[in-house]
């Protein structure tokens, strides 16, 4: 066993151990820690295929941002230390069933599909240091594809880049107005 | 020069009443109903008029120098050899001296002598054409046009004039007989100048009488407007013209009779008067149509040009006669040659013709017009009724004026009748003047008599016309306009004194009431009666007032042609039997109503004499009536008329085959033997009248009682009504009632069942709404309802259900997917 | 345990299984918040792997990326979302908010 597969082999373990955890924790502060976990194994998962600004961004936005945010959530949303809300037995017991049953079905697709190689579709792997081809990309250039046929050009994610540009900023203004500190009206009652 | 001072006086005289109409209808009277006012301009007005056109009479003498006159003097000396040697100048020769005419028209007599120069022959200018240029001095005939109305194709309407003799005496009669009535009706209707006038013979459905307000202004416009329309009538210039204005009369009679137009006998009067009077007028269209299709003008004169030439000859010149007096027939075809006088002037149309059938036919149609207008048999049952009117009215238009125009129109279209044309007429004539004279014998309302006098006198002016006695007609005409008019004012002051009792078994006696009046009215049943006194200054001569001398013109021309065409003897019968009931009629309304005693002492307490303004017409127009025909038949009123008579007439027709009319030779020679006759039926009718009503010997009643039948017969107008009723009403009647049947039944079933089936398919039509169209609406409404409310229970609301149908989804949809891609 | 795609494509059904579970049994708000995440990184997974290992080449870590940046938008409005239900509710119960029952 290479050191690459031992690697990969503890992440995805890791992983998928940490995302089980997730679901089986009853308690919000908990699932917050395994997801961490399991977030952060995946980016290591990405570094292992080759994929190292997706790791890094994985790591910065996820790692860093979102899971920040989700953990701003569950402190402001808490009513007790250690809220629990309990789901019931009979609920847990469906939620697992189907879980099997469309895990049975992914297993069937993923095991039941030929997948073509890129030795045999032409090589196009990705051989690490994806940055520059990435930057390159989201401006509008293809250096992966343009180097082989020029006469093809293929055009770049400049155009998605600025709508999810925008759309971040929408998000952003949205997320705040929705957010923002309302003069409630609570009735007595509602607020003992 | 002196056509167009004819000319325009005339139009004064005939335009002046209808400004008075316009002022008077239309200048606001209805404020004041106490004014006279309007009254005083109608008189003004026609009394203007009268002025005018004797004016204008005077100035057409002075320029022809009274050649019409002039000719009696002539006449009379050549009368010695004017006899047997068929002279062109038809003489009025005779034995009697015309020496009266000089006593009683010193001014005419006066012109006469500066005339007298003028040939014995130039009288007999028929038309401008036989005016030759040596004689322009001596025209007589002036005609041209007033105003171009319209112009269709060939067909010229204009209003013109055509002035001659007969014009002139017509103008003068009409203008001054107007006058007098309208100074009479000043007083007759000064009833009505109150703001409520009491109606006592209009019955509300209450039972109370009508009150209105009085209507003395409207009186007097619509007089106006008939002065009006029967002036133009007389001056009219062709015969398009006259027909207008004739329907003008018309209708000035309608509203006049339906004066009292609250009264239903009034409104029917006037509805009858005006329909019985359309069916003539329908032969009058058509003969109007055949004139213009085959003379292609209406003109009776000439048409001129600017510069005085003449254009197209007129109906009078059109008809060329033979020496004979017949009408002149081509050789080709057999027809009437038409335009003979005219041939060098227009020489393509000079050989029209018009089939001789068509001339008759022409010629009765128009005198078809004459029959309505002058209440002829068989039309003569509306005048009667027409004395609903106002007794004025009565006077003025259904006894002097509008009735004579019918007459008036046969003497001015003569030239255009042929034989047969007249001997109808004639015929006409004499059924209506025995018909009515008859009915006149029974009648007891004093205006009734007078109306059926008024048609038997009118049938005696057509008969006169009839047997070619021109003159005889016309001159009849103008005396019985005279005394007529003086009887029914007369009738009108009765009336009036007894409080509008017009029924003469409640009078008598009223001679002493009323003294003018009964003295006036005795001088106009003695006119009408015809009574003489023979050689009261010399053998030869009679005195007479004027009736005897214009129905002895009548009873002499009618015996002249019964004695040329003897199988037509009655036509000279009854007539001078005839002439004995009119005297006979006339003294038994005299002695009825003013002798003897008093029958009514109601009436005749509160009977009065009438007030000055309406007693002095009656005297007027009495002088007038009694000596307007001074003279006879070489008096100046007899020349005047037939100064311009149609030049056949003088000498009579001697047809080879058919009928021979007299000429005036004719008629000359058995003059006294015709007088003489009727004299003595006259006087016999009188001396009978006097038996039974003046002397009060004889019982009347028993005499009635036992002539019942003939007297119930009378009574009952002939059964003219009931005839007409059964012959025309029950049809009528019968024939409405099958169209209302028809309509009822057949019509009105054709649209219930229409509407019956629109009903049933609208019905079905409906239920196929209700059920299918809204059912499908309604199903898919309701489906999509029930869809949605068994959809609402998956619709949970929980978060985590739905995340698990997701799932479920997918994985549902990967087990198809297999399944089929398996398969 | 060989670093082969069907390794990767297991890992991440794994994930994204978590994920469905996560979202299917958590009544606490945040926990669906964190089961999307999840689903979201099984996904990012797959195309990473399928970036590596067929012909699919930068596209797929290009669209990781979009799906990072929309993740990370995501969270924020969802975060926004869940404290405005609490405000309202004061929970974070799901299971409270069932206005929209049929």
């Amino acid at each position: 066993m290479s050191g690459e597969n031992l690697l990969f082999t503890i992440f995805a373990v890791l992983t998928c151990v940490s995302a089980i955890a997730v679901v089986v924790s009853q308690t919000v502060v908990r699932m917050a820690f395994w997801l961490v976990l399991s977030l952060g194994s995946t980016s290591a998962l990405f570094f292992l295929a080759n994929a190292d600004f997706v790791g890094a961004s994985q790591l910065l936005v996820y790692v860093g941002g979102t899971l920040v945010l989700l953990v701003f959530g569950v402190m402001l949303t808490a009513s007790g230390p250690y809220l629990k809300i309990a789901t019931s037995p009979g609920e847990t017991v469906l939620g697992a069933l189907v879980a099997l049953l469309f895990g049975f079905v992914i297993f069937a697709c993923v095991n039941g599909v030929e997948w073509r190689s890129p030795e045999a579709a032409g090589t196009r792997a990705v051989a690490g240091n994806t940055l520059r081809p990435l930057g390159l990309s989201l401006l509008g250039s293809r250096p992966d594809h343009d180097l082989k046929d020029g006469d093809r050009l293929t055009p770049g994610y400049l155009l998605p880049f600025e709508i999810v540009s925008i759309h971040l900023l929408v998000v952003l203004i949205g997320a705040a107005y929705l957010a923002r500190a309302k003069r409630r009206t609570v009735s007595p009652s509602v607020q003992s | 020069m002196v056509g167009e001072t004819l000319r325009n006086l005339l139009m004064i005289a005939w335009l002046l009443p209808l400004c008075g109409f316009a002022i008077e209808i239309f200048g606001g009277f209805w404020g004041s109903r106490k004014s006279r006012l309007a009254a005083w301009i109608a008189v003004g007005c026609i009394a203007t008029g009268f002025v005018c056109s004797a004016s204008a009479l005077l100035i057409w003498g002075r320029q022809n120098e009274w050649v019409v006159l002039d000719k009696a003097g002539h006449g009379h000396d050549e009368a010695g050899h004017s006899e047997g040697e068929n002279h062109a100048a038809p003489g009025h020769e005779g034995t009697a001296p015309h020496a009266e005419e000089h006593k009683e028209e010193p001014a005419k007599a006066q012109e006469e002598k500066h005339g007298s120069v003028a040939g014995s022959g130039s009288y007999l200018l028929t038309s401008m054409e036989e005016a030759k240029a040596d004689q322009t001095a001596k025209q007589t005939v002036f005609s041209g046009t007033i105003y171009r109305l319209a112009t269709f194709g060939g067909l010229e309407l204009s209003l013109d004039y055509y002035i001659d003799s007969l014009t002139l005496v017509m103008f003068t009669m009409v203008t001054f007989i107007a006058t007098c009535i309208h100074l009479f009706a000043m007083g007759y209707m000064s009833e009505e100048l109150t703001e409520e006038y009491v109606d006592h013979h209009a019955h509300l459905r209450n039972g109370h009488h009508l009150h209105r307000p009085g209507r003395f202004y409207r009186f007097f416009a619509f007089l106006s407007l008939f002065c009006f329309s029967m002036l133009g009538l007389v001056i009219a210039g062709n015969i398009f013209q006259v027909f207008v204005f004739w329907e003008l009369v018309g209708i000035c009679s309608f509203l006049l009779i339906g004066f009292y137009t609250e009264r239903k006998s009034a409104s029917n009067a006037a509805n009858k008067a005006f329909i019985m009077n359309r069916v003539g007028d329908f032969g009058f269209l058509i003969g109007l149509m055949v004139i213009w299709t085959y003379f292609g003008t209406f003109r009776f004169g000439e048409s001129h040009n600017a510069e005085g030439q003449v254009t197209q000859a007129g109906l009078f010149q059109m008809l060329a006669r033979d020496e004979a007096g017949n009408v002149t027939k081509s050789a080709e075809n057999g027809e009437v040659v038409i335009g003979a006088a005219e041939a060098s002037l227009n020489p393509v149309n000079s050989r029209k013709t018009i089939p001789y059938f068509l001339l008759v036919v022409a010629g009765l149609g128009v005198f078809a017009g004459c029959i309505g207008k002058s209440a002829q048999f068989p039309l003569q049952t509306w005048l009667p009724d027409a004395m609903e009117g106002p007794t004025p009215v009565s006077a003025l238009v259904h006894s002097a004026t509008m009735v004579a125009a019918g007459v008036y129109l046969v003497g001015r279209f003569y030239p255009m009748f042929v034989q047969e044309v007249l001997l109808t007429i004639a015929y006409v004539g004499c059924i209506t003047l025995f018909v009515a004279a008859t009915i006149a014998v029974v009648a007891t309302d004093i205006k009734k008599v007078l109306a059926y006098s008024t048609i038997s006198q009118l049938g005696y002016m057509m008969l006169g016309l009839g047997v070619f006695g021109w003159g005889a007609g016309l001159f009849h005409l103008v005396t019985h306009a005279f005394f007529k008019s003086l009887m029914f004012l007369c009738s009108g002051s009765v009336i009036y004194g007894c409080h509008h009792e017009q029924e003469m078994p409640k009078m008598g006696g009223l001679w002493k009431k009323m003294p003018i009046t009964a003295f006036t009215m005795l001088i106009g049943v003695i006119a009408i009666s015809g009574l003489a006194i023979p050689g009261l200054i010399n053998l030869s001569t009679v005195f007479a007032f004027s009736g005897f001398f214009s129905k002895d013109a009548v009873v002499a021309t009618a015996l002249a042609f019964v004695k040329a065409n003897p199988a037509h003897f009655l036509l000279f019968i009854v007539p001078l039997i005839t002439a004995g009931i009119t005297a006979f009629y006339m003294f038994r309304l005299w002695f009825y109503t003013f002798a003897g005693k008093p029958r009514d002492m109601h009436v005749y307490d509160h009977c009065h004499e009438a007030p000055l303004i309406m007693t002095a017409p009656l005297m007027v127009l009495s002088v007038l009536a009694a000596f307007c025909a001074v003279g006879g038949e070489k008096g100046p009123l007899f020349l005047l008329i037939t100064g311009d008579q149609p030049g056949h007439v003088a000498h009579g027709i001697s047809a080879t085959n058919g009928l021979t009319l007299p000429g005036h030779d004719a008629i000359h020679s058995v003059h006294g033997q015709a007088g003489l006759l009727a004299l003595i039926a006259a006087v016999s009718g009188t001396a009978i009248a006097w038996l039974l009503y003046g002397t009060e010997k004889v019982n009347v009643a028993e005499i009635k009682r036992q002539l019942s039948g003939v007297h119930s017969f009378l009574a009952n107008k002939w059964h003219f009504d009931d005839l007409y009723d059964a012959i025309f009403m029950r049809p009528m009647h019968i024939a409405g009632k099958f169209c209302a049947w028809f309509d009822r039944t057949v019509f009105d079933g054709i649209l219930h069942s229409a509407a019956k089936i629109t009903v049933f398919v609208s019905q079905w039509d409906r239920k196929f709404d209700e059920t299918v169209v809204d059912g499908l609406v309604n199903l898919v409404g309701n489906s999509t309802w029930s869809v949605g409310n068994s959809l609402r229970t998956v619709q949970t609301g929980r978060l985590r259900q739905y995340v698990m149908f997701i799932v479920v989804g997918v994985v549902a949809l990967f087990a198809i997917l297999i399944t089929s891609f398996a398969g | 345990m060989s670093a082969s795609l069907n390794a990767y494509l297991l890992v991440g059904a794994v994930l994204f299984i978590c994920g469905v579970v996560c979202m299917a049994t958590k009544r606490n708000g945040i926990g669906v918040l964190m089961g999307v995440e999840l689903v979201l990184n099984g996904a990012n997974v797959n195309f990473v792997a399928f970036s590596k290992f067929t012909d699919l080449g930068l596209d797929g870590q290009i669209f990781s990326l979009f799906v990072i940046v929309l993740a990370a938008a995501e969270a924020a409005v969802a975060l926004a979302i869940a404290l405005n239900f609490y405000n309202n509710h004061l929970t974070i119960d799901v299971d409270r908010a069932n206005k929209l029952k049929g």
